[in-house]
């Protein structure tokens, strides 16, 4: 197998944590260079998934998990970039919300989620959980963007640009959850996480309720939604990363 | 009304104004900024305005309220963040989560604002900036450092919680605009080519890699090179002085061509603007070939060696004929002059019909000219070339055959070859009177047989046979005309031609004389004919074809008896030697024939004849 995939969009980068995922800047993102490192790097990435070795396979060290790890969390950042420009190209285009008296009604389908909101609630809890987390938050989102880019091709109003975006974004969530199950796998391979991931199957069955709720968000709420999870999980990726490399004091 | 509104508006405006710079009015507190350095804890600041003089000191609040459906709680921290701030440790703070805060007192809202925490990320500067010289320039006039920082204490960056891109900035100590590099994750940057003598300011700030917004910025951090000792501190940056050079070159120049264009020496200005080449021959002068003589000009050319003059000149022509007339030294050759005397109107008879458009033939055929009855000799024309003289070999028959006295037994053979030669001059117009017998019979050697009694029926005789050859002798060897002679074969006539020259002419006669040997073909003269019509001068190519057949043709045939032409004529104009018709075979220098002009004048032949 080859030893290395290059990924078009980033560097790739040393076995460092905190200098993880550096391609997800706004303004590296609007570039439109951006979208051309982003095609490649979901190519990269689809390659990626082509080259882990297999669960049985336990004499192929050739791409490390931290490796994986590394492209999974740029992709992530990647896709959390995007969301960025597309939430403020959205907002010019709808009416800003007025939050300067009236409580915050913006209320995603995700938020029924127990998920931590701190560095600390992260490091906390246990891998598996977080592994499972991260999946259950890409698979709740899987389906209300479809839902989205089909309702989004009927605005007018919207340009061309923004339109291609949400596209894109719906097709790299769906990379990027592919990518995440299969560093679980090899995490699993590995013994460095159980393989017991029972949640999974009730994630599924919530998935589908919560993607309820999810079309009857308007436009900016969604795009709004969709950019902070995508934060969410951009940030559990790395926290995971460094828990799982044991000389990282995570 | 117009005016009064203008007036009213401007009252409206004057009365901001002062009430903006009034201190009795109140100024309502706002919140001014909310931030959270490391995604952990945030803090908001606001603004008092003027509500702390008019009313009871520190009453303002500010609430907050997590998520949507918690209640308005009051900061927890008013400290730490300094005044007028509150301060929300992590216990406090959760990320992804909406809040909103408030600033109120009492009952009174003065400002909200709602945010998430990880939208309002404004990272610390980055600390313990250093820089190290990476290397200088040999001139001594720039440097290269290397400028480290180290990432702000509170971001998490180890753990990869939090990513940070650092911008840096530089300027010059006395400049005022900063410049920027673009923002990178890397905690060390390069600078380039600082120049030594001058000290510059750094400074940092950071942003989140998701976000838009920098931070604040660091300390200025000076770099000098002072320090360093360097001394080769030059302040200014020498320059090659490119205007000095231009200038200088430009007026060097200008004074030059000046010089050289008002300068009268030809060389110079030859030196510098040296003139066309036009196309010139060597040896030839290009006025001569404007104004000189078409002779001058066939010697100069022909002395090039190679050149075949083609031109027939009429004068040339003319004076040719002029040769013959005048010669009263043929004495000597009673057999030729009586011949000449004798056959006129022989001559003036076969020479009807030779009109030629050529220069020179109709001339050679005026009856009023008997002794040149070149009529059969229009090819006689051609101008043989020098080489044609050189090649005479020692084995030439009498010259023009005029030696033979077999005037008698020629005669018939001549009225036959007459006749055949007026009808080839009535039938041909330009009639070819080289026929060219090829060198392949070598053997062919001219001879001409005198035509002796051949007044009466010499009607049909020519008289005049083409000198084909010179010998270096001086002799002329004659194209075979006579194929009667005693005692000699036809064949023999006409092999005893010599043919081993280059340019040999002959007279249409003496082909026919040949060819009727050979009269079981009849295609032959006409061919011979056709072959003499083609062109007024042969070259050697076409003599050596036609004359092969000749040659060929003559082989075979047997013997008949032809006319012999009495004289031959000088028909051959070579510069610069000249041709002498010897019919005593008077040995002549050849080089007495070396004249600019292509023939020999009466004078000359004087000289040459006894």
């Amino acid at each position: 197998m080859p030893a290395y995939i290059g990924d078009a969009g980033d560097s790739p980068a040393p076995v460092d944590p905190s200098r993880s995922a550096p391609g997800s800047g706004l303004r590296r993102a609007m570039a439109p260079a951006r979208a051309a490192g982003r095609a490649g790097a979901v190519a990269a990435l689809a390659l990626l998934w082509l080259l882990v070795c297999g669960p049985g396979d336990s004499g192929c060290h050739l791409l490390t998990v931290a490796d994986l790890f590394d492209r999974v969390i740029r992709h992530s950042g990647r896709i959390h970039s995007l969301s960025t420009t597309l939430y403020t190209e959205l907002e010019k285009h709808f009416p800003p919300r007025d939050n300067e008296l009236g409580k915050p009604a913006r209320k995603c389908h995700t938020s029924g989620m127990l998920t931590p909101n701190g560095k600390e609630y992260a490091q906390k809890i246990p891998r598996e959980e977080l592994t499972h987390l991260i999946l259950k938050l890409l698979q709740a989102w899987k389906e209300p963007l479809s839902h989205f880019n089909q309702h989004i091709e009927h605005h007018q109003e919207l340009p061309d640009d923004s339109l291609s975006k949400a596209k894109q974004i719906s097709n790299m969530v769906h990379e990027l959850k592919t990518g995440v199950e299969k560093v679980t796998k090899k995490m699993q391979s590995m013994g460095i996480i159980s393989n017991s991931l029972n949640g999974m199957a009730s994630s599924e069955g919530t998935g589908l309720s919560i993607s309820n709720e999810a079309n009857m968000m308007s436009d900016s709420d969604f795009i709004h939604c969709f950019r902070r999870d995508s934060n969410k999980v951009q940030s559990y990726l790395k926290i995971l990363k460094c828990r799982i490399m044991p000389e990282n004091s995570c | 009304m117009d005016l009064w509104h203008l007036l009213f508006t401007l009252a409206l405006i004057c009365a901001n104004d002062s009430l903006s710079t009034s201190d009795d009015l109140l100024q309502w507190p706002q919140i001014s900024i909310c931030r959270s350095p490391e995604m952990e804890t945030f803090s908001c600041y606001w603004t008092d305005g003027n509500f702390y003089n008019l009313t009871a000191p520190r009453t303002i609040q500010l609430l907050y309220m997590k998520s949507i459906d918690e209640d308005w709680k009051e900061c927890p921290d008013y400290i730490t963040s300094g005044e007028n701030s509150c301060y929300f440790n992590v216990s406090y703070t959760s990320i992804w989560v909406p809040y909103c805060v408030r600033l109120a007192s009492k009952n009174q809202v003065f400002d909200q604002k709602c945010f998430s925490v990880d939208e309002i990320v404004l990272p610390d500067p980055p600390v313990h900036i250093n820089w190290t010289l990476l290397n200088t320039s040999q001139t001594g006039i720039h440097a290269d450092i290397q400028v480290r920082w180290d990432p702000p204490p509170t971001a998490d960056v180890q753990k990869g919680w939090i990513t940070l891109e650092y911008e840096l900035q530089y300027k010059e100590v006395n400049e005022t605009k900063w410049k920027e590099l673009t923002p990178r994750v890397s905690t060390m940057v390069p600078l380039y080519s600082l120049k030594m003598g001058r000290d510059y300011e750094i400074r940092l700030r950071s942003r989140q890699q998701t976000s838009e917004k920098f931070g604040e910025f660091s300390e200025i951090v000076y770099v000098s090179f002072s320090q360093l000792g360097s001394e080769c501190v030059r302040s200014e940056e020498i320059g090659f002085p490119w205007f000095l050079v231009v200038t200088f070159g430009a007026c060097g120049l200008a004074v030059t061509v000046i010089l050289i264009v008002l300068s009268k020496q030809p060389r110079l200005k030859m030196l510098i603007f040296p003139p066309v080449p036009v196309p010139k021959i060597k040896g030839i002068d290009p006025d001569l070939l404007k104004k000189g003589k078409l002779d001058e000009v066939n010697s100069i050319l022909a002395s090039h060696g190679d050149y075949k003059t083609k031109l027939y000149n009429d004068d040339l022509w003319v004076e040719f004929i002029e040769l013959d007339i005048e010669d009263p030294d043929e004495k000597n050759r009673v057999s030729d002059t009586d011949r000449l005397l004798s056959e006129d109107h022989l001559k003036s008879h076969s020479c009807l019909g030779a009109k030629d458009d050529d220069s020179g033939r109709a001339s050679c055929c005026e009856p009023d000219i008997p002794e040149t009855d070149f009529s059969a000799s229009d090819t006689c024309d051609a101008i043989s070339d020098s080489d044609q003289f050189k090649k005479v070999t020692e084995k030439e028959e009498d010259l023009l055959c005029l030696d033979r006295k077999d005037e008698e037994e020629s005669l018939a053979s001549f009225a036959n070859t007459d006749t055949q030669h007026r009808h080839m001059n009535t039938q041909s117009e330009n009639i070819q009177l080289w026929p060219p017998f090829a060198e392949s019979t070598d053997s062919l050697r001219p001879s001409v047989h005198p035509q002796i009694s051949n007044q009466n029926s010499l009607t049909n005789t020519d008289f005049y046979a083409q000198v084909s050859d010179i010998t270096p002798a001086g002799r002329v060897v004659l194209s075979p005309g006579q194929k009667s002679k005693v005692g000699r074969p036809q064949r023999e006539g006409c092999t005893e031609q010599n043919f081993t020259i280059d340019n040999t002419y002959f007279c249409e006669a003496d082909v026919k004389k040949c060819i009727a040997v050979t009269s079981h073909e009849e295609d032959e003269p006409h061919v011979q004919e056709q072959s003499c019509n083609e062109d007024a001068y042969f070259t050697t190519e076409s003599l050596t074809t036609t004359g092969v057949n000749l040659g060929a043709s003559t082989a075979e045939t047997p013997i008949s008896e032809m006319p012999v032409p009495d004289y031959t004529s000088i028909h051959i104009v070579h510069s610069p030697q000249g041709l002498v018709l010897n019919a005593t075979a008077l040995p002549v220098p050849d080089k007495e024939f070396n004249m600019s002009s292509g023939y020999v004048s009466t004078d000359q032949l004087n000289k040459i004849m006894p």
